[in-house]
């Protein structure tokens, strides 16, 4: 039981960086109200997600019953003004009627815990009506952080002086009414002067705010959060990285401009907008190059592995008002795939890489520098190896007998693809793609009479880890794939000739060594405190070349990666180490910042002979 | 029936009848009844409850219930009433359900390669407090006062430095003691500078945020305290007391360690060592909990 909460039992409030935390479980009222402040802020408004968001669990939850089902078995809080405003599509309503019933139904249990004959009752009763008071936290600590401590220990006060029966008898501490009343106090007073009104003033953007912070018309920034839901974690098993320079035995520290487009890669610093502050950087959908199957953002993702990279949420300003996620694309063998974009709108990565950068995820204009060092990372990205393919595409003898037959249909000429073939755009000797795009009739279009169909053909290779496929992820399995060409192009395969088809394309999509091996030494951390002494190793460039700004984004990255990524370290007795190291690197940055150059390269250096003593417990 | 029903543990007990029915073929008519504690949400648990009864019943062939408990001393007068007959518990009610009732330990639950952890006292790091001493007059908020390494063991660390005389005088040395409710809630009080320390589990730093995680540190650390155990009440037929043990035992085998997240995760299982609770006896002793 020690250690049974860790995993949940996380409350995430403010801006979090590259390593994320599990959050711990939201009631589902609160994860409800949560998901109409976040969805409510999307445009156009997703009424249907907001119906969803009350009627069914959110996406993970561990609790198997939506919200309205939950409060109709816990509470006696009407719900009926809520699902009115709801039916009327009035975004303030719904903001007003969601905020009061959670408000509401921190009084219930308030009261049940103040009506309860047995302290654990009570005691049950208070941490639920704090748990439920965590739907406002975020925004009682960025507007009135006084407010947030006294209604913190307030809480502390008022679970301490509920009582305890002790066990059996033993232990059993009385309940002081007089210290419970006043602690309710505090909460209550708060909640009726800012949750719990008649009327609230009109918001233009949904948040926590209480109240009386709004109507001050302060400007109050509440950082940006993700609702119930999300996950941005990697996906697990993690994809194997196939780096060209490191399989021919170059190792990365040599080469600097790489090194820093890998930092570049893993650094939430180069977004703007909420993409920062969440931690969100290039490697959270890619991870490792390759994709990420359990990526989801409610609005934003329709299934997991998907997202609409131009939606309201992460750069508004970007927003094309069209919801149309997209499965995330692998990125390996990058050098070999342009042009860029599913419909190969840009000709030049460099031009794709900063539309990601600035359009889609809010970010200041990248320097040269840093658009040089990223696509000279990612030019580096290659093709998982699959020793059952020759290097023209071809299957070798150990392929399965299936595969072998699948190779032939998969080259022979259809009526159906005007006498084309699989292979004429998926070409074997061209890493299975023609670097064309096609309209083979897979996006509903646009308007009528629109012809904006024609997308990049995908490369078949590594495929048999990065279902689902298609640019919307609409067809879970490569069999599904088959079966899509068999009756939309009217293929005439038989059953036997599918499965055969579907065998080759396992084949040509499978690798010998798909994802990172670890264990209980080489584990997650390790392979990130390689990774992070390595992006640092790019001083040994950068400080020469006095070269500030490229310095301290590097520092604003790695020390605090460092820093976050120890949490996940199993030799936790080495973890005071690894953020000592973190605060040598950040001694770097301020003496950067202080133009102090020769402190810099000394806490530099002190930083790289710590590293080395460090690295053999860094695990 | 002692258990106090309410809507939550109706339905814990409703879905659990559910699991017995569900049992195909079962060789005895009577049930194996476990207790569980919840530890996070109580409805996640009913679920893991169904996974784990029904693998052990397979295991020992009899039909295997379970059900959540409010808390501790709840499970316990379970136990005492017959209404349960294996129950998940801590070291310090263990204790105080051995005297009371005559409660057997089974298994210890293994962390990190040991039927152990401990206690610590922690800190926020800026806060420049660097000694017990520090503490003096400061708020400092503990889990629940039925808690060894949330509360005794770390209070302990205190009465050994001799800056509180012994228990119930917690109050003169510090400003304000709080029972935060939980390790998580003790150690969000102090990280979000609500209160100065927190006293809980050696491991409780990890339910913060990795941010926070970075931003605490621990002063102080207990003597080793036994791990959670998992005990019986003493009637209980000694040849299904030891089918439970051997199927238990089996979690501890590769293709079975799956298993073990539903049951609070641990590293694994040991069989449990009477003697290894003395020094919980005698702090129970100590604390005026055991007579």
């Amino acid at each position: 039981m020690l250690l049974a909460t860790l995993a949940t039992a996380l409350v995430l409030s403010g801006p979090v960086v590259a390593t994320p935390a599990k959050e711990a479980p939201w009631l589902p009222e609160a994860a409800a109200y949560r998901l109409v402040l976040f969805l409510g802020n999307l445009a156009p408004l997703p009424w249907e997600d907001i119906e969803t968001a009350w009627a069914e669990p959110h996406r993970n939850s561990e609790y198997p019953v939506g919200a309205l089902a939950w409060l109709d078995r816990e509470s006696d809080v009407d719900t009926d003004p809520l699902l009115d405003a709801t039916t009327r599509q009035d975004r303030q309503a719904v903001f007003a009627e969601a905020t009061r019933l959670i408000a509401l139904r921190i009084e219930e249990e308030l009261d049940r815990a103040f009506a309860a004959d047995e302290p654990a009752t009570a005691q049950r009763s208070v941490r639920t009506a704090r748990e439920l008071y965590r739907a406002f936290e975020d925004g009682i600590a960025a507007a009135d952080p006084e407010a947030a401590l006294r209604i913190g220990l307030a809480w502390l006060e008022l679970n301490s002086s509920t009582g305890s029966a002790g066990v059996l008898g033993a232990g059993a501490t009385a309940r002081d009414r007089e210290a419970m009343d006043a602690a309710r106090d505090v909460i209550s007073d708060y909640l009726a002067e800012n949750y719990l009104i008649d009327a609230f003033s009109p918001r233009r953007t949904l948040n926590a705010l209480p109240e009386t912070a709004v109507l001050s018309g302060r400007a109050i920034d509440v950082p940006p959060s993700l609702p119930p839901g999300s996950d941005i974690f990697d996906q697990d098993p993690l994809p194997r990285l196939v780096l060209n320079f490191e399989e021919q035995g170059i190792d990365e520290t040599d080469l600097p401009l790489v090194a820093y487009g890998d930092m570049l890669f893993d650094s939430a610093q180069i977004f703007g907008g909420p993409a920062q502050d969440l931690g969100i950087a290039c490697s959270t959908c890619h991870n490792r190059s390759d994709i990420n199957q359990r990526l989801f953002i409610p609005g934003a993702s329709h299934q997991p592995g998907a997202i609409d990279v131009d939606g309201a949420f992460f750069n508004p300003i970007f927003n094309d008002r069209r919801d149309d996620p997209l499965d995330i694309p692998s990125l390996r063998g990058l050098r070999f795939t342009g042009p860029y974009g599913r419909d190969g709108r840009f000709a030049s990565l460099r031009d794709f890489t900063r539309n990601v950068i600035v359009n889609e995820f809010a970010g200041d204009e990248p320097t040269p520098f840093m658009l040089d060092a990223l696509v000279a990372y990612m030019l580096e990205f290659d093709f998982l190896p699959n020793s059952i393919l020759t290097a023209d595409g071809r299957l070798t003898e150990a392929a399965p007998e299936a595969a072998q037959r699948g190779e032939e249909i998969f080259n022979r000429p259809f009526a159906g693809l005007g006498d084309r073939s699989c292979a004429s755009c998926h070409v074997p000797d061209a890493n299975f793609l023609d670097r064309q795009a096609h309209d083979i009739g897979s996006v509903a279009p646009g308007y009528e009479g629109a012809r904006a169909g024609a997308l990049d053909t995908p490369t078949l290779l590594g495929t048999a880890y990065t279902a689902p496929y298609f640019h919307d992820g609409s067809l879970p399995t490569l069999a599904s794939v088959v079966d899509w060409f068999d009756e939309t192009k009217s293929l005439e395969l038989t059953e036997a000739e599918r499965a055969d088809l579907t065998a080759y394309l396992e084949t040509v999509g499978a690798a010998d060594d798909p994802y990172e091996p670890f264990d209980d030494e080489n584990t997650p951390f390790r392979l990130a405190f390689a990774e992070l002494t390595t992006f640092a190793s790019t001083l040994d460039t950068l400080l020469p070349r006095r070269d500030a700004e490229h310095i301290l984004l590097l520092i604003d990255t790695v020390a605090a990666d460092l820093a976050a990524d120890a949490s996940t370290m199993s030799n936790l007795a080495a973890r005071p180490d690894v953020y000592a190291l973190a605060e040598r690197l950040a001694e770097v940055g301020a003496a950067v910042r202080a133009e102090d150059w020769e402190a810099a390269e000394a806490s530099w250096d002190a930083f790289k002979s710590e590293a080395d003593v460090i690295e053999e417990r860094a695990f | 029936m002692a258990i106090h029903l309410n809507r939550r543990t109706m339905l814990a007990l409703a879905g659990a009848g559910a699991v017995s029915l569900a049992t195909p073929l079962a060789a005895q008519d009577t049930a194996l009844r476990l207790a569980f504690i919840p530890q996070e949400n109580p409805e996640k648990l009913l679920g893991d409850i169904e996974a784990i009864t029904g693998w052990l019943a397979e295991q020992i062939g009899v039909p295997v219930d379970g059900f959540v408990t409010v808390d501790h001393a709840a499970a316990v007068e379970a136990l005492r009433n017959g209404d349960a007959d294996i129950s998940f518990m801590g070291a310090l009610p263990f204790v105080l359900a051995e005297a009371e009732i005559g409660a057997v330990p089974l298994l210890s639950e293994v962390y990190r390669g040991a039927p152990s952890y401990t206690g610590r006292v922690f800190v926020r790091r800026d806060s420049g407090i660097e000694t017990l001493a520090d503490l003096r007059g400061k708020d400092i908020a503990f889990a629940d006062p039925i808690s060894e390494s949330g509360y005794l063991y770390p209070l302990a660390e205190f009465v050994e430095a001799g800056l509180v005389a012994g228990p119930g005088d917690a109050e003169a040395f510090f400003g304000r003691v709080f029972f935060a409710g939980g390790y998580q809630q003790a150690m969000q009080a102090m990280a979000e500078g609500l209160v100065d320390a927190a006293g809980a589990s050696q491991y409780a730093d990890l339910l913060l945020t990795p941010q926070q995680q970075a931003e605490v540190a621990w002063i102080a650390e207990s003597e080793p305290i036994p791990s959670h155990v998992v005990i019986a009440r003493p009637g209980l037929d000694a040849d299904l007391r030891s089918q439970f043990v051997n199927a238990m035992m089996r979690l501890n085998e590769a293709g079975n360690r799956d298993l073990l997240r539903y049951l609070y995760g641990p590293d694994g299982y040991v069989r449990a060592d009477p003697a290894a609770y003395e020094g919980v006896r005698d702090m129970a002793r100590r604390y005026g909990l055991l007579g």
